[in-house]
């Protein structure tokens, strides 16, 4: 068999970056509509008039939108700090315990992951208006924590399992505790697990739609939500304004997660660390 | 302390709250499937299998099939678009190759309901496609690709297609280099190396992929509601009907419970086959 | 991550978790009479929240009203009165809700609604007559009324014609796929009786089943079922539209070709009704509220209002500017007498109400 084999369609150049070309068009053709058409300087969809902020400007002029966006970002911040801490927890625990609570404990957090949203939302609905809980900021906060506590769990622990287990074991002989051994030899192992799970877990708060959707109070409202009800209930560009920074948000955020560990001195960067997770 | 001990401490924070907050809302919708409802549509607890009967006579059987219909064809279409996007990253990325994946991934943090959006402008009758169609010619009048079957498929595919990218650029970027060039000497043709060695090597990868996509497919129903019509509903628009719109919260929960039932059938399975996939890799 | 085999007793045990919870715990959802009979006087005491349709009541009226009294006027919409029954069943709390005839006796029957001081509303006078009593509410106690409706065909000149005059219209071949009919149970089942010749609001299972086989035969020539006719019909996707007499004349408003628009009422029968404003009893600002509604019965504001959405207001002084809409387009046209005599959509319950649903909901899933 010569070593100047027979072109191999599969692999020849062409088709596969042509391929993957397309597909980036196909991904981001909407995404950039969005974008251009939030620059509008009329309420048109279809056709570009001009270059205008006004639809920021209308945006940061409204109070209620303005009040959305703080919500969001409220949410998503305390959803964050609640989740990573319960979850890396969680994860640490998972990781070295072998008793029977485990195992269960297993089962139940892995159940959320595979949930359809819509069940979550539903659930927590029923759960708030059967304890007399008034739908409201919080209650969106609760129900994002407890959804988001399985990512996290599932990121540290990928990483956690990584780990060589002597290092602790070494601290623990020169007399720290184990709380002490936590703090110090640990968790800084585990920073870029930790840190791209954080900011995975705001970036999916931020951005959630249908549990928020199913548990939000009246004002006000989760982001995502007025958009929801702006598409239902008569459409201007303001929509595009809010979609692209929003994405802005979430692209800064990706390239956080991705950045931080590498700026922090770490081998691998972040992405690593949430691509490294999934397949079997 | 015992390393048990310190770590059954850490076990309860996260333990405790998952169990609050998410298994006994479970356990009421499954308590609130078997009630009933008043005037004003209030949840009365009591014991109505009826819902279910209800739920598996001929309207919730349809609606699934269909809501498993688009999921399918989602899997399908994202597996075919997918895997070569994955191929290609994973293999001839390079240097780029991060770059390229968290490209992958940075429409899926663009909110789900703005991207809908942006394709209900785009695929609008008189929307920026149709424009273009109508202004070079093609054809007299715009198509209609809004409100039908296909366009809800397509806006479930834009949707989940990371998902099903990750797990097989991470399967792909993990296999043996050296197993594909020994497969290119013993097989010959590029189609069988990849039939007998990349395929099988990538399963797992796919599989995972498959999985979180057919998942949260089934339950969507953002796709179904922006761009779809009267004849898509999927089982997602059923529920969220009965909770948000009609004043049925009792047979709502039945199909809730169903829906989660009928997946985590499906989740066992994968789990199973994993679990056995990666027995047989440690051997 | 998904490497972990589920032991099956790992299972069983996280499922015993699972079980308890659920027992004996409910919400009654029927409050207090006592909770109705609050004394409540009209002052601002915060802002106001309203929920109501869309473009449903003149945005330039709510500046207004905010500029008066140095509130805030947080709006949230519903698209059909069921989204609204379960808005309010999940908790939340609103100061202003706009339900129809056939959904405030649910509401006043269940103790939800304040009763409404008369005394407070300093333009209570002038609301009309009719509705110091209606059957809907007797005394009035709870309500008071908003803008009266009928229920007919919105249709589009420039792309269709040949229309008849009949709910036929809305089963047109030729406008196939450019049709919708308004997502709302009552008024789709209810156009399917009185084209069968049944009671708008009949409860005979037979005749629901045939009006709901109408509707699954429909189906095909739908583009959709909504409540937004008017931007449905103002984006071009709708031709056909099912829906109410007062939205033409607000689409109109807004196009910039507003003869192509036009509406009709149908031969067969006319569902009518009236909408109403109420303060639901767990308001947290009802003195606001109060304010609020005196405020949209002053002559002035509700002839601005007509002017703006196209449906009569019961009040004295608003008649002018109905009255100038309805001769420009006496298709839109509705009277006391017409809500008096005309057929409404009962206010279903129990069974009934059952029986309605779940063929609207095999309607929609078909």
């Amino acid at each position: 068999m010569s070593a100047a084999t027979a072109p191999k369609p599969f692999d020849r150049p062409r088709f596969l970056p042509v391929f993957t070309g397309l597909f980036f068009v196909f991904m981001f053709a909407p995404i950039v509509i969005v974008a251009l058409f939030s620059f509008n300087s009329t309420k048109s969809l279809q056709r570009f008039e001009g270059f205008s902020l006004m639809w920021y400007q209308r945006f940061f002029e409204d109070e209620s939108l303005r009040d959305s966006l703080f919500a969001s970002i409220q949410i998503a911040f305390v959803t964050m700090v609640v989740a990573t801490a319960l979850g890396t927890m969680l994860a640490f625990a998972l990781v070295r315990a072998r008793t029977r609570w485990a195992g269960s404990a297993n089962v139940l957090m892995l159940i959320p992951l595979v949930t359809p949203e819509i069940v979550a939302a539903v659930s927590a609905l029923v759960l708030f208006t059967q304890i007399g809980l008034q739908l409201s900021l919080q209650t969106v906060t609760i129900a994002h924590i407890t959804f988001s506590i399985s990512y996290v769990t599932v990121v540290v622990r990928a990483r956690l399992a990584a780990l060589n287990p002597e290092v602790e074991q070494a601290a623990l002989d020169l007399g720290a505790t184990r709380w002490g051994t936590l703090r110090l030899v640990t968790l800084p192992e585990l920073w870029p697990a930790i840190v791209a799970a954080a900011l995975l877990t705001f970036a999916l708060s931020f951005d959630d739609f249908v549990i928020s959707f199913f548990t939000t109070g009246e004002s006000p409202q989760p982001l995502p939500v007025r958009i929801y009800s702006a598409i239902r209930f008569g459409v201007t560009p303001t929509i595009n304004a809010i979609g692209t920074m929003m994405l802005t948000v979430s692209a800064l955020l990706i390239a956080l997660a991705i950045a931080l560990p590498r700026l922090l001195g770490r081998r691998e960067s972040g992405l690593g660390v949430l691509v490294g997770r999934e397949g079997a | 302390m015992s390393e048990q001990r310190f770590a059954t401490t850490l076990l309860v924070p996260g333990g405790l709250w998952l169990l609050l907050c998410f298994a006994v809302p479970l356990a009421l919708v499954l308590a609130a499937s078997f009630g009933s409802t008043d005037d004003l549509g209030n949840t009365i607890y009591g014991w109505h299998p009826e819902n279910y009967e209800q739920a598996f006579d001929p309207l919730f059987v349809p609606v699934l099939l269909r809501s498993v219909g688009y999921a399918v064809a989602t899997v399908a279409l994202c597996l075919l678009i997918g895997y070569p996007v994955a191929y290609y990253i994973a293999r001839y990325g390079g240097r780029w190759k991060h770059m390229l994946i968290a490209l992958v991934v940075l429409p899926f943090f663009v909110n789900y309901l703005v991207r809908t959006y942006a394709w209900v402008a785009l695929l609008a009758d008189e929307g920026l496609v149709n424009g273009a169609i109508t202004n070079v010619g093609v054809r007299d009048t715009g198509i209609k690709f809004l409100n039908t079957d296909f366009a809800v498929i397509g806006g479930l595919v834009y949707g989940y297609l990371a998902f099903m990218i990750l797990p097989i650029y991470a399967a792909i970027d993990r296999m043996d280099q050296a197993l594909v060039e020994a497969g290119k000497d013993l097989y010959g043709t590029p189609w069988n190396t990849f039939r007998h060695v990349t395929w099988p090597a990538t399963f797992q990868g796919v599989l995972a992929g498959a999985v979180l996509v057919f998942l949260p497919a089934v339950g969507d129903f953002i796709s179904a509601q922006l761009l779809g019509g009267p004849g898509t509903y999927m089982v997602g628009n059923l529920i969220q009907q009965q909770f948000l719109g009609a004043d049925n919260w009792p047979f709502g929960a039945a199909l809730t419970t169903l829906l989660l039932v009928f997946l985590s059938f499906w989740m066992v399975l994968y789990l199973r086959s994993a679990a056995r996939a990666s027995r047989e890799a440690a051997v | 991550m998904l490497n972990q085999k589920i032991d099956r007793r790992d299972l069983l045990v996280a499922g015993a978790g699972l079980a308890l919870a659920g027992c004996g715990v409910g919400n009654s959802g029927s409050g207090s009479k006592k909770e109705t009979e609050k004394v409540v006087k009209a002052k601002p005491d915060g802002d106001l929240v309203y929920f109501n349709w869309a473009e449903y009541l003149d945005p330039a009226l709510i500046k207004k009203f905010e500029k008066r009294y140095g509130v805030k006027v947080r709006q949230s919409n519903f698209d059909s009165m069921s989204s609204m029954m379960a808005k309010l069943r999940s908790g939340n709390r609103y100061d202003v809700i706009f339900p129809d005839q056939s959904f405030a006796p649910k509401l006043i029957a269940a103790n939800q609604l304040l009763k409404i001081d008369k005394e407070q509303l300093k333009n209570y006078d002038n609301v009309w007559k009719f509705f110091h009593d209606p059957a809907y509410d007797k005394g009035a106690e709870h309500t008071v009324p908003y803008g009266l409706y009928a229920t007919g065909i919105l249709w589009n000149e420039e792309k269709v014609s040949d229309m008849t005059g009949s709910w036929a219209d809305l089963f047109k071949t030729d406008a196939k796929g450019k049709i919708y009919m308004l997502d709302d149970f009552q008024e789709c089942l209810g156009m399917a009786n009185l084209r069968h010749g049944f009671d708008l609001s009949t409860t005979n299972p037979d005749e629901i089943d045939k009006s709901k086989e109408m509707l699954i035969d429909q189906k095909p020539l739908l583009r959709g079922y909504s409540t937004d006719d008017i931007q449905n019909m103002i984006n071009g996707n709708a031709w056909i539209h099912h829906g109410w007499n007062g939205d033409v004349v607000n689409l109109r408003n807004q196009v910039k070709n507003p003869e192509a628009y036009r509406f009709e009422k149908c031969k067969e029968g006319i569902p009518v009704g009236s909408d109403t404003m109420a303060i639901p009893a767990n308001a947290q600002h009802p003195g606001t509220a109060l304010l609020f509604i005196d405020f949209m019965l002053e002559p002035e504001n509700a002839s601005q209002n007509v002017a703006y959405f196209g449906y009569p207001m019961a009040v004295t002084g608003a008649e002018a500017a109905f009255a100038k809409i309805a001769k420009d387009d006496p298709a839109v046209n509705i009277t006391v007498e017409d809500v008096q005599n005309g057929q409404q959509f009962a206010s279903l319950t129990g069974e009934d109400k059952a029986l309605w649903d779940r063929a609207w909901t095999e309607v929609k899933a078909a």
